[in-house]
């Protein structure tokens, strides 16, 4: 792996994001406006306690996150592909890992910094208290957008051709949504089982971390045993996003 | 040390043979053209050789190296003209060969690029508002930004005018005359003939013929082609007819030359005109047809 290139193509994806001003405005807009929005809402509505608007902010954030990561990094690759733009890149010196990974630290980047604001700014207009373990927020941040762009490379693997990409990957956030009570508690209408389930999910695991990075009583070796299983969670899918798209990505169309 | 070396190359997709066996070397510093119709395997070929696909049974040698498990170094020293791939249509040519620089080593500056590729008006348009022929120019200033020594060409010149087509004849030949070795699939047959020293005709994923151009051109029959004057029936000429196009009559000849001072002193003879004559070599249109005609001539256009 090259660590020049890998900056290179993550500094060429930045400059393509920031010049896009469509999708910019859409997806920034859009991100900033739930991952603001709905948080706001409950404060202003006077349901101030701060743990539920941590509930709130977390639950909404890891739905922004799905869809700046797992949902965009999908779309892209998979029109890069049919495009025949990353057999392009592939025809320069520069390596698969990099191609790919470079996109993923784009992402990672963008979808950090948009986090960055929608907490910055929820803490500016709401009651909702600033993290206790404010490196254990951001890890959780990178390390889990890093991961769902990750498994969101290999699900283009599955994904046909470009017009239904988007709406093949909108489940993925529905489901973040409803695990994470961004669309409010639909878990407790639900059977126990499914709630054990959706706890597995990658967006879970990244919630999780938050939780307990907002909590308000805590220590560092608290934070850490209460750390351990996430961060299993994010591993074991890490490394499915990478076994997947070692053995299933495509790098051009299907030719039949 | 030949640049390129392809031995027993065998390539399926899902079942379908799409290469069977193709043979052939290509030295430094050759421009060396596969020819053949769609489908006959070309574009497989060179994916094959540009390492984007593994062969299925034979060896691919690249200056020495596996295109597959040695990609970085080959790549590294090969430039290649895609026959499609996409762009990203809202960057100008300016900054795509700027992006495009930065994914290559040691790469030519800017203007050298863009001058070479003749783009150098087109800086600041952007991708999306470029002619089909334009695009092909700025696939080749990105094929040649990291001045390979190996260049592949797959159908370049498809799309472009003639100025554009000239241009590019122009910079291939530089390229060789520097060193550069080229491999070049077309269905310019003319392309072909005025680039290339050498080369190989695919029909249905093998080769039919090969050789140094000038060889297996001269191998061939050469074609005199003039009106029929009135009155006069093919049987009657001093050299055999091979066929009549409307009221042009065309003779295969292996030295068109003789063959036109032939008709020309039958012609003066008998007070006669012989309107639109033209004589001329074969050209590897002429090898084509021969070849789609099953004329069973191969033989004679192998090379030695």
């Amino acid at each position: 792996m090259s660590v020049r290139d890998l900056a290179v193509v993550t500094r060429f994806g930045g400059r393509l994001y920031w010049r896009d001003k469509v999708a910019l405005s859409t997806s920034v807009a859009l991100s900033l406006g739930l991952g603001i929005g709905m948080p706001l809402l409950m404060d202003r509505l006077g349901q101030g306690d701060p743990e539920f608007l941590v509930g709130t902010h977390v639950g909404v954030l890891v739905m922004i996150l799905t869809i700046a990561t797992f949902n965009q990094i999908a779309v892209t690759f998979t029109a890069r592909r049919d495009q025949l733009l990353l057999k392009r890149m592939r025809a320069t010196g520069l390596g698969d890992r990099e191609i790919l990974g470079g996109e993923i630290g784009n992402l990672v980047v963008q979808t950090t910094l948009l986090a960055a604001v929608v907490s910055v700014a929820l803490y500016a207009l709401t009651g909702l208290p600033v993290p206790r373990n404010p490196l254990l927020y951001l890890a959780a941040v990178v390390a889990g957008t890093a991961v769902l762009c990750l498994l969101g490379t290999a699900f283009t693997a599955a994904v046909p051709r470009t017009e239904v990409a988007g709406v093949m990957a909108m489940p993925f956030f529905l489901l973040a949504g409803v695990a994470s009570g961004g669309f409010g508690p639909l878990l407790e209408l639900l059977p126990g089982w499914v709630g054990a389930v959706l706890g597995l999910l990658p967006t879970e695991a990244v919630a999780d971390l938050a939780r307990t990075a907002y909590a308000a009583d805590g220590s560092l070796a608290g934070d850490l045993r209460a750390a351990a299983v996430p961060v299993l969670v994010l591993a074991g899918w890490a490394a499915f996003g990478l076994l997947a798209t070692a053995r299933w990505f495509r790098w051009e169309p299907r030719r039949s | 040390m030949a640049a390129i070396e392809v031995d027993g190359l065998v390539k399926s997709h899902k079942g379908f043979e799409a290469v069977g066996g193709v043979s052939f070397t290509v030295g430094e510093g050759e421009v060396f053209a596969l020819l053949g119709r769609n489908g006959a395997g070309k574009t497989t070929t060179v994916e094959v050789l540009a390492g984007f696909q593994r062969a299925d049974a034979g060896t691919v040698r690249v200056l020495g190296l596996d295109p597959v498990k040695d990609r970085a170094q080959v790549r590294g020293r090969t430039g290649i003209m895609l026959q499609e791939a996409g762009f990203f249509p809202d960057l100008t040519v300016a900054q795509t060969v700027d992006a495009w620089r930065d994914f290559v080593s040691a790469p030519r500056p800017r203007g050298e690029a863009l001058e070479l590729a003749g783009l150098t008006a087109k800086a600041g348009t952007k991708v999306r508002q470029l002619s089909g022929g334009e695009k092909r120019r700025l696939d080749l200033a990105l094929a040649v930004l990291n001045r390979p020594d190996v260049l592949f060409l797959d159908e370049p010149t498809t799309g472009m005018d003639p100025e554009a087509r000239q241009r590019t004849w122009e910079v291939v030949r530089d390229l060789a005359r520097r060193g550069t070795t080229v491999l070049l699939t077309t269905h310019y047959l003319e392309e072909a003939q005025r680039l290339a020293s050498d080369m190989a005709v695919m029909d249905s994923g093998r080769i039919v013929a090969s050789g140094g151009m000038a060889e297996t051109l001269a191998a061939r029959a050469g074609r005199v082609a003039f009106e029929l004057p009135d009155g006069v029936s093919p049987g009657g000429l001093p050299v055999p007819v091979a066929s009549v196009e409307g009221r042009t009559a065309v003779c295969r000849v292996a030295d068109p030359d003789l063959a036109a001072q032939a008709l020309l002193g039958w012609a003066g003879e008998r007070g006669l005109r012989l309107r639109g004559l033209e004589v001329r070599t074969a050209t590897l249109e002429d090898l084509f047809l021969d070849l789609a005609a099953g004329e069973g001539a191969l033989a004679k256009a192998e090379a030695p």
